[in-house]
């Protein structure tokens, strides 16, 4: 592993090497690089996510933040041709190759998606047990009490506890959004991914996920692609910066605590986006 | 460009546009058009209808009499709705039952090069005319269904109670046409189950796969109920093709005007039965048959109303999520 430490320190990859104590790192890239069908969509991404802190991944369109991002949880999997190369740690296991099954990662690693996608079939409660059934749970008193905690989790009790067994499809956009976030919690995952969770909502439900998500990093490790520079140096506190090279592969720019990024990177580029001189 | 804005404005604008539509040929020949088939559909329906106000008089007789005694009387439809019903619920039962699974396989299981054919092939064999099913039927698997089929039928239990003795001379029965009219429809229920299945929105699929759901249980708890209405919307249309075939089910069912329930034995249905007998009909018999076809023509339209409408319900209760 030390080794590969070593060789993700080229020259254009700065990482964060202050020193970190051993159990505080959620998750580890090293040279993680995602191909479809050969073509390379992102390379060259070598960081440490920190335990309980919120991690942002930034950068313009096409930078392969989301193929990144999906690729900490296996979703790639379900595409024909997509390959991840590298390796993924998740406390200290390999993701891909260790003797982990993708179920298993997937419920420790959960998934928030862009837009907010609930199960249109099943009721608020139904919802947010999904994943425990998913995982063989049938304990009616355990299931109530995860459900109900979670709900609480995501700041969603309050307003649906009188109407659990209504459909999923009658929440506002911003509730649904914390209902897939109760969803995601409530399989107690260790990491959470955040794919630009609030861009499909309006200004105010977006403010109320970021104050849950400032919460939620007391007991959950979160990793969030945003294209929204604002919300990154808000909620954040470590931040990688990807950008699409020559041959229209993403790559890690820069890898830093959110408050260099935005003050003080050392890449020019980074200073340039942050700045929105371009993307 | 003044010059250029101001010529356009007067030649085209103005008289083209501005002016309202114009009359050209085509507006005429629209007009036409569609008079003609007003005055057609109009016609049609009228024309049934009135052919068959006769045996309206005799309805009870129609829906619920057995025997048809030609030329004198009285027509007696029971056996004709009865066999219609018992082949279109048999075959659409083998129909989904089969369909559903080869549905999920394509959309699930098959590669993705695959695919795009296996499903064109499942629309080309939706589109393969039925007296090529009812000639494969008579010719192919009513020897095999005597020989090897109704046999393993007779070691089952209640055999002689569901199935009753075998015809055993050319093998048309309820039976067989039930099952080619379900190989029939069975492409019919792939290629809309198929468009349904992979119309449940993909991150519905990757929620799913995220909560550490395998593939099965993406299935099952998913995508099917996410389905659920268009597949029974396919459900419906499929029947609506069933009850309406005709040359298929007039080769192997057997032409027999009796009402049966034993499967083994010969039948009939309304289509087929007006495809045989309306060329030797006269009189009565010509407006009873017609009034069987005004009641087919309203269980049709019944499935493919309820059949479209679900299809609707399906789409816009993806749309809203």
């Amino acid at each position: 592993m030390d080794q590969n430490i070593t060789e993700a320190n080229s020259p254009e990859v700065l990482v964060a090497t202050e020193s970190r104590t051993p159990g505080s790192v959620a998750m580890s890239l090293r040279n993680v690089a995602v191909s479809f069908n050969g073509k390379t969509a992102v390379r060259d991404c070598t960081f440490d996510v920190e335990s309980k802190k919120v991690t942002s991944l930034i950068g313009p369109s096409g930078s392969g933040k989301t193929t990144l991002l999906r690729a900490l949880n296996r979703l790639h999997d379900l595409t024909p041709g997509a390959k991840v190369n590298g390796q993924i740690l998740l406390e200290g296991t390999d993701i891909y190759r260790g003797d982990m099954t993708a179920t298993e990662l997937r419920t420790r690693v959960g998934m928030v998606f862009q837009r907010p996608n609930p199960f249109p079939t099943m009721s608020i409660y139904d919802n947010v047990i999904s994943g425990l059934r998913f995982n063989g749970v049938k304990k009616k008193s355990m299931l109530d009490e995860i459900a109900e905690r979670s709900l609480r989790d995501a700041a969603l009790w309050e307003s649906v506890e009188s109407r659990l067994k209504v459909s999923a499809g009658n929440l506002s956009g911003g509730e649904q959004q914390r209902l897939c976030i109760a969803r995601a919690l409530a399989l107690d995952p260790e990491v959470l991914l955040m794919d630009e969770p609030t861009s499909a909502l309006d200004p105010i439900a977006t403010l109320r996920i970021e104050e849950l998500l400032v919460t939620l990093k007391q007991r959950v490790t979160i990793i969030i692609v945003t294209h929204n520079m604002q919300q990154a140096s808000r909620i954040s506190d470590d931040c990688a910066f990807l950008l699409m090279g020559e041959d229209r592969a993403g790559e890690l720019i820069e890898f830093s605590t959110t408050q260099k990024i935005f003050n003080d990177p050392k890449d020019s580029r980074t200073l340039d986006y942050t700045l929105g001189r371009f993307g | 460009m003044t010059v250029l804005l101001d010529n356009l404005k007067d030649d085209d604008l103005t008289e083209n546009i501005s002016a309202g539509p114009s009359r050209g040929w085509y507006h005429w020949l629209i007009v036409i058009a569609s008079s003609l088939f007003a005055v057609v559909s109009i016609g049609f329906v009228g024309s049934i209808l009135a052919y068959s106000f006769p045996a309206w008089g005799h309805a009870a007789t129609l829906i619920t009499g057995r025997g048809w005694q030609s030329p004198t009387g009285p027509y007696g439809g029971l056996a004709m709705i009865t066999g219609t019903l018992e082949t279109s619920l048999l075959a659409l039962t083998f129909a989904v039952l089969v369909g559903l699974g080869t549905s999920i396989a394509i959309v699930f299981l098959v590669p993705r090069r695959l695919r795009t054919i296996v499903a064109t092939a499942v629309e080309l064999l939706a589109a393969v005319p039925s007296i090529i099913y009812g000639l494969w039927g008579f010719l192919v698997l009513a020897p095999w269904m005597l020989k090897s089929f109704d046999p393993f039928l007779a070691k089952l239990p209640f055999s002689s109670a569901i199935f009753g003795p075998s015809s055993q001379q050319f093998g048309p029965s309820l039976l067989l046409a039930s099952v080619v009219l379900g190989v029939m429809i069975l492409p019919t229920f792939v290629a809309i189950s198929r468009e349904v299945i992979s119309a449940v929105p993909n991150d519905l699929v990757e929620a799913s796969y995220s909560l550490g759901a395998t593939r099965w249980q993406v299935i099952k708890d998913v995508v099917l109920p996410a389905a659920k209405i268009g597949l029974l919307g396919a459900t419906f249309l499929s029947l609506a093709r069933a009850t309406g075939e005709t040359v298929a089910v007039a080769l192997v069912a057997g032409g027999v005007a009796d009402v049966q329930f034993h499967l083994l034995q010969p039948g009939t249905s309304i289509a087929a039965w007006i495809a045989t007998q309306f060329g030797e009909a006269q009189g009565n018999e010509i407006s009873a048959l017609m009034a069987l076809g005004v009641l087919l023509m309203l269980i049709n339209f019944s499935l493919s109303l309820i059949s479209r409408s679900l299809v609707n319900r399906q789409r816009k209760a993806l749309a809203r999520v």
